[in-house]
């Protein structure tokens, strides 16, 4: 029997709620708290955990309402354990303890990123093990293989900053708000991303990436440029930016991708959304016949549906978390 | 004389959840009578501890969590992830179960089980960052009367006020963990149990409001006393926009 799963995510700056049943999205909603932390240029650790604790309880409501399920229909329910901040994990983990055990149902406590990792399960029908996945979100960029569900293999990472983080530091460079990535994103409209040849790092690991190098380098392109008076329109500027990052990501995921030869790539996590690393992810991917299984934006950002899907694949092998189950702010895959 | 509202001679069996210092606390009791406690100290252990130390207490009491009738939670002030831990998980056993919660806080806690006959009673409770909550009461026939709301100090101001006190003050919470220098001469001054807001005390500030307000939930808002920490650095937020200036 398919599992119906309560899912809660608070790892980062969005509270959201989803019931799920099996890959099946009933209802899946999100209190973001974008424009809390705009203001600091970045998440507010105290900040983020101050706003779940005052969001769940009526997100809760919400999913259950509009997913029609009955909380009797229940058989789990799941929340992301790490990684993420400490704060912010414990008031999603608590609430969703608190809720399994007064129902006495199974508990379990899931990997963000393994969240992130099944997400494509939810749209796509295709994405099956073996595959390679690229992660990128704020806090994390990772090229994972997948052997199996539970079997992975991390591959590549970032040396320094994560994609997004690259994105958010860029953004501000550039005068842009936060965050950083759907502001480039619009920014580079109608630009040229040849416009500006920031140069890419190649760290000396074949699937790892780097963004710290050209951090230095957009900074000092602006002064001088800024200086003598050459400089370029922004859209070519944020442009060029986002080609550069892009480039990196989808370089190092095409590599694994034609070391490993599988057949089916993976995507998830908040920088996925950027529509010219969509547009070049799909554009590799058709050229070597590989299934591209790239889920919607929305299931790409942060959501609490992607964890009820991971944690209805490890109830139907039998794995759950005892009451005493922890969160693990910096958890590895 | 009447007949006592409906439900005003039913058993109450109400949970308390304590998990705003650096100890975990939780306790059941079946109209007024604890039936189980469980305690940790460990102040970064209140998300492990509180589901099995509930589980345990139902156990003791041979009770299923639909059992309940009501939640008590500790909100403050004192440790925030502790406090979040907390209501978070009051939050979702109410609503899961359908039943009412209430708050106590801390300061109140630790004040109302402070053994004393007549002394002016300090409730002290670390909020951290080098700052202290402060509450004063005096101690009433049958419990405590509180003089002033929650105040954020920092150890040497709780020495001035103590020493300006003119009477007998009792200090009651973590004092062990205070600096030697805010008791050091000061003779008048007696420190006092409990050291941590007692679980018991939490009970009984919620059955009192349960029985007041006619079992009404109320909203579980933590009790930080002050704006969240943020080292805002303009200068690099906001540089000069490449863009906009002329020059």
């Amino acid at each position: 029997m398919t599992p119906l799963v309560l899912a809660f995510e608070t790892s980062c700056d969005e509270t959201a709620v989803a019931v799920v049943k099996g890959r099946e999205v009933l209802s899946s909603i999100l209190s973001s708290q974008v424009d809390l932390h705009a203001r600091f240029g970045g998440v507010v650790p105290e900040v983020a955990a101050r706003a779940h604790v005052e969001a769940i309880r009526p997100l809760t409501h919400r999913a259950l309402v509009e997913s029609g399920v009955h909380p009797a229909d229940l058989d789990a329910v799941a929340a992301t354990a790490g990684p993420g901040l400490v704060g912010a994990l414990l008031v999603g983990h608590s609430f969703a303890k608190a809720t399994a055990f007064a129902r006495q149902l199974p508990f379990i406590g899931v990997d963000h990123m393994e969240g992130h990792l099944m997400a494509p399960r939810i749209e796509f029908d295709t994405f099956q093990p073996p595959a390679v996945v690229l992660l990128a979100s704020g806090g994390h960029s990772q090229i994972i293989h997948a052997r199996d569900w539970g079997e992975y293999q991390l591959m590549g990472e970032t040396i320094d900053d994560a994609a997004g983080e690259a994105f958010d530091k860029l953004a501000r460079l550039l005068g842009l708000g936060f965050p950083g990535g759907p502001e480039i994103d619009r920014a580079a409209e109608g630009g040229d991303p040849r416009a500006v040849s920031f140069p890419r790092a190649i760290p000396d690991r074949p699937y790892h990436v780097s963004f710290s190098g050209l951090k230095t380098s957009v900074s000092t392109y602006l002064r001088k440029t800024r200086r003598s008076g050459e400089l370029p329109p922004l859209a070519d500027v944020a442009a060029s930016v986002q080609e550069a990052i892009v480039d990196a990501l989808v370089d190092k995921t095409m590599r694994a991708v034609d070391d490993t030869g599988v057949k089916v790539l993976g995507a998830g996590g908040g920088v996925l959304a950027n529509r010219r690393l969509r547009a070049r992810l799909e554009e590799e991917a058709a050229s070597r016949g590989v299934t591209l299984c790239l889920p919607a934006p929305a299931l790409c950002t942060d959501n609490a549906a992607m964890i009820g899907v991971a944690a209805g694949h490890w109830l139907e092998k039998g794995h759950i978390s005892d009451w005493a189950a922890p969160v693990d702010p910096g958890r590895r895959l | 004389m009447g007949l006592a509202p409906a439900g005003w001679f039913a058993v109450v069996r109400l949970l308390a959840i304590e998990t705003a210092t650096a100890q975990s606390a939780v306790a059941l009791t079946l109209d007024r009578q604890v039936q189980a406690t469980a305690t940790r100290v460990d102040r970064t252990g209140h998300g492990t501890f509180l589901v099995p130390a509930i589980e345990f207490c139902l156990d003791q009491a041979g009770w299923f969590p639909d059992d309940l009738d009501a939640i008590v939670v500790d909100v403050g002030p004192g440790l925030y992830t502790g406090i979040r831990v907390g209501i978070a998980t009051a939050q979702g056993l109410s609503a899961a179960l359908g039943i009412p919660v209430v708050t106590a806080s801390s300061l109140d806690a630790q004040a109302l089980a402070a053994s004393t006959g007549h002394r002016h009673i300090f409730s002290v409770v670390d909020v951290r960052r080098g700052e202290l909550a402060v509450s004063t009461f005096r101690p009433v026939p049958g419990g405590v009367v509180r003089d002033s709301e929650a105040e954020l100090m920092d150890p040497d101001q709780l020495r001035d006020v103590l020493m300006s006190d003119p009477g007998n003050p009792l200090v009651v919470g973590d004092v062990p963990a205070l600096p030697d220098s805010v008791l050091r001469g000061q003779h008048r001054v007696k420190v006092g149990r409990p050291r941590y807001p007692a679980v018991r005390a939490v009970l009984e500030i919620g059955m009192s409001k349960l029985e007041r307000d006619n079992f009404a939930s109320e909203p579980l808002t933590p009790l930080y006393l002050r704006e969240p920490d943020v080292n805002l650095n303009w200068e690099k937020l906001a540089p000069e926009d490449p863009w906009s200036s002329g020059s």
